[in-house]
């Protein structure tokens, strides 16, 4: 333990940390590790020696093979992208998504259920009994409730979206989201008539 | 990164309360009142979530399935986003940004458990070929090589400091958000990364000399291939 009660490992994780901050913030890790670019006047310049200040003092302080390995995973570990083509499905899924979302918060207190009346039951009618004779479903006295409102918007919801979609891909916008539209669109197959 | 900012809370002798007034608060405001504007949160984070997904799933098939999965959860579930920011939370913590990856790093748990598999091989391929450069050969096969390195070595680090590196490393997150992310303390998270640099300090090092020969191998497993 250190006088500040702080174990040795924390204290040199805090200052990993301090130059991590320092090396991440820079503007690119080959001029931080050279000092590149500290003379320059303008404001990169300033935050480049800022960064320097503080990784000098920080890196003072560090473990060499904790440093060099730093350098070397921020300059060589890859970041990925994800395919346009994914990135734009989804963003078409998501817009669908939305728009479900606004038409169920449209719908939202208009759905109610509307019982149909019940029928005249016979004396000693039980409804777990098998059917006689005749159609199954026809043998059923009791029609299920009709959820109107949320019936209206479950088949709405694709409707309205193939219709966002399809107005969308039709304007000139230069948006993502159109760009999505459109290239969602281009993705269907004709359809053989 | 988020700002801290003062605000007064509602005790008259209270000390000042810090909230960190999140950047994305004016989009994530937006996709409440219309999810349509989710859009804009979407494309500022795509990459960086599918960037996560692919480092800890290794296949791109699984990397989009959890990234769609995130970014439709956090669609669905916005309404019940709430910035929480406390002092002791540091700066960022509680942001949007650390409850998607929050969301992500649920969604690559459930990925994993259908992606049995985690061949070296593919993780190599696909290095390679978003690396690749066909206009400059000689000195791609060199970035690629330092590439694959540093690939390997943070893939052969154990579940939690793998994690944390990446996130620091790749998606440049702060300290406190990765303690938001991760469920840990500030203090835990910068020790993690510590040590997690130190094990790639020795496992590159160790692997510096023979590295022409090491990395012409079509595949070597490493301590995590082999766990598996």
């Amino acid at each position: 333990m250190t006088l500040l009660g702080r174990d040795v490992v924390e204290v040199d994780a805090l200052v990993t940390d301090r130059y991590l901050d320092s090396l991440l913030a820079a503007p690119d890790v080959a001029s931080f590790t050279t000092g590149r670019g500290a003379g320059l006047g303008n404001a990169a310049g300033t935050a480049m020696r800022d960064s320097l200040a503080a990784a000098a003092a920080a890196g003072a302080r560090l473990d060499r093979g904790v440093r060099l390995a730093s350098e070397r995973l921020t300059r060589d570990l890859p970041r990925f992208h994800p395919s346009f083509r994914f990135e734009e499905r989804l963003a078409v899924r998501l817009a669908e998504a939305a728009a479900a979302m606004r038409l169920a918060a449209g719908a939202e207190g208009s759905v109610r259920l509307v019982p149909f009346p019940a029928p005249e039951l016979p004396p000693g009618f039980d409804p777990l009994a098998p059917a006689t004779g005749g159609d199954a479903d026809d043998a059923v006295p009791f029609p299920r409730p009709l959820i109107i409102g949320g019936a209206m918007a479950a088949s709405a919801i694709s409707l309205a979206g193939a219709a966002w979609v399809a107005w969308r891909r039709s304007r000139t916008s230069g948006s993502a989201m159109a760009r999505a539209a459109r290239a969602a669109h281009a993705l269907r197959r004709p359809v053989q008539g | 990164m988020a700002r801290p900012v003062f605000r007064k809370s509602g005790a008259v002798h209270a000390a000042p309360r810090i909230a960190h007034l999140d950047h994305d608060r004016p989009l994530v405001d937006a996709a409440r009142r219309d999810p349509a504007r989710f859009e804009a949160l979407y494309r500022r984070y795509v990459a960086p979530v599918y960037s996560f997904a692919y480092y800890e799933l290794g296949n791109h098939h699984a990397a989009e399935d959890a990234t769609a999965r995130t970014f439709l959860a956090a669609l669905a579930s916005l309404e019940r986003f709430e910035e929480r920011a406390r002092p002791d939370d540091g700066e960022g913590a509680s942001t949007f940004k650390v409850w998607l990856f929050q969301i992500a790093r649920n969604a690559i748990a459930n990925e994993r458990r259908t992606v049995r598999r985690h061949p070296a091989s593919i993780l190599d391929e696909a290095t390679a070929a978003i690396i690749a450069d066909p206009l400059n050969v000689e000195e791609d096969a060199v970035r690629r090589d330092e590439a694959s390195a540093a690939w390997r070595a943070v893939g052969r680090l154990a579940g939690d400091r793998r994690r944390a590196l990446v996130l620091r490393f790749v998606d440049e997150l702060s300290t406190a958000e990765i303690a938001g992310v991760m469920g840990k303390s500030e203090g835990a998270v910068r020790v993690l990364l510590h040590r997690a640099l130190r094990n790639v300090a020795r496992d590159l090092g160790a692997r510096e000399p023979a590295n022409a020969e090491t990395d012409a191998l079509p595949d070597t497993p490493g301590p995590r291939d082999r766990r598996r």
